[in-house]
């Protein structure tokens, strides 16, 4: 074990703390440090982690245009690597100057995730990097649309559109239709109580493929968010999530091996 | 692997904020939207050479808006309503001749089909028409004289303002 000082795990206390305060605004819990420098063997817990977005369900609440959720779930395969997934529905209505359009849909990304944090005693929290493939369902409404028209024909500065603007409410679904990404993340996860953890990651997508609709356009994607600002995806999420505690491993013997060498 | 760590979340909160401006929020200058007939004018005793207007008016009938241009020009551009199919157009030539300054009004009437096609999120929808017959020409009421002599139609398809899809013969 190496020999941390007291001063460092505050510093590890108070990132954590400060991680929470300004990325969830949530009361942040840090676990009570223990007193003792003496330290007892670390022990490595192994389970699946369920839980759920906060920002989607939230979300729901206030936005009369979107009604969604996303279930998030890792399992611990090593000491660092976790296989991590998310399921999620959208349904969300985007009201823009020309168009109107409701997207709805599932959607499924799974990958791993890489914890870069190295915790003292048994505290289990995580800043991780972690890579997905994504899938998404789902179909597009087209509500309603203005037609551009171009009907300013006497090209003078006062001139404007001989006909007024016509708006159609076509109300046509395009469905059957499916994209697949591949996003890069970044995030944390902390444990607030025993075995509940709160945690935060920010996500750049790419689309690696996107059947679009005859006629129409995937602004939105389920789970992949906009396509229209830039040729990559961003997303994030809040992640509520509880641990079930499968069996566990000492890191003792392990590690007495690597002091001796 | 922490400093990875930090640059890999510093690069990615910096991307996501240079994404989240929106850079197809207006529709782009030159983008093809709701194409115009294009109507060009002719001498009807010499049918190749350009008959300029000058002073020209036109407006829809039943619409207080009358589109006026000034200058002399071969080539006017006609829209068409996205909202129907058919559309009847005033047409007003005005002549200087030895009895002073006279306006005579032709109306044509186009009758079409429609398509909506889309473009993109910022120009929403164009609308591409189709003539489905020769436009049919009445005089105006008290008028008893047509200055148009031929209305030739030389595309029936109104996709884009390339080139000319009417021609006048006066």
């Amino acid at each position: 074990m190496k020999n941390i000082t007291l001063k460092t795990r505050m510093k590890d206390i108070y990132l954590f703390i400060t991680s929470l305060l300004v990325l969830a605004s949530f009361p942040a819990m840090a676990q009570q440090a223990a007193d003792t420098t003496t330290v007892a063997p670390k022990t490595y817990r192994y389970g699946i982690r369920v839980g759920a977005d906060l920002y989607r369900l939230t979300r729901s609440l206030y936005d009369d245009n979107y009604k969604g959720f996303e279930i998030v779930a890792d399992y611990r395969l090593t000491k660092k690597i976790y296989v991590a997934a998310e399921i999620g529905n959208d349904n969300m209505t985007v009201d823009d100057d020309m168009i109107n359009f409701t997207t709805k849909g599932t959607y499924i990304q799974a990958g791993f995730d890489y914890n870069t944090y190295e915790n003292w005693l048994d505290m289990e929290n995580m800043i991780f990097v972690g890579v997905r493939y994504g899938f998404s369902s789902f179909s597009q409404n087209l509500n309603s649309y203005r037609v551009n028209q171009n009907s300013n024909v006497q090209n003078t500065a006062t001139s404007s559109n001989y006909f007024d603007d016509v708006v159609f409410y076509p109300n046509q679904e395009y469905g059957g239709l499916s994209a697949h990404w591949v996003e890069v993340l970044g995030g944390i996860k902390a444990e607030l109580f025993d075995n509940l953890f709160l945690g935060f990651t920010v996500r750049l997508k790419s689309l690696v493929a996107n059947k679009k609709p005859e006629g129409f356009d995937n602004l939105y994607i389920p789970g992949f968010n906009r396509t229209y600002a830039g040729n990559f995806g961003v997303g994030f999420n809040y992640s509520l999530s509880y641990f079930i505690p499968l069996y566990k491993t000492q890191a003792k013997k392990a590690e007495e091996a690597a002091a001796k060498k | 692997m922490k400093k990875a760590f930090a640059l890999f979340l510093l690069v990615l909160l910096v991307g996501s904020s240079f994404l989240s401006c929106e850079k197809d929020d207006i529709c782009a200058e030159g983008t093809p939207t709701t194409p115009n007939v294009v109507i060009r004018f002719f001498r009807s005793d010499n049918t190749s050479v350009l008959n300029p207007v000058s002073n020209f008016k036109y407006y829809v009938e039943g619409m207080t808006d009358t589109i006026t241009i000034t200058a002399s020009t071969d080539s006017i551009r006609v829209p068409l309503r996205v909202d129907a199919t058919q559309v009847k157009w005033g047409f007003i030539l005005r002549q200087t001749g030895t009895g002073g300054t006279t306006r005579n009004t032709d109306y044509l009437t186009f009758d079409y089909t429609k398509q909506q096609t889309y473009v993109s999120r910022a120009c929403g929808y164009k609308t591409t028409f189709n003539l489905t017959e020769d436009p049919v020409q009445t005089d105006a009421p008290g008028e008893n004289t047509l200055w148009i002599d031929e209305v030739e139609v030389e595309k029936y398809n109104i996709e884009d303002e390339n080139e000319r899809h009417i021609s006048i013969y006066y």
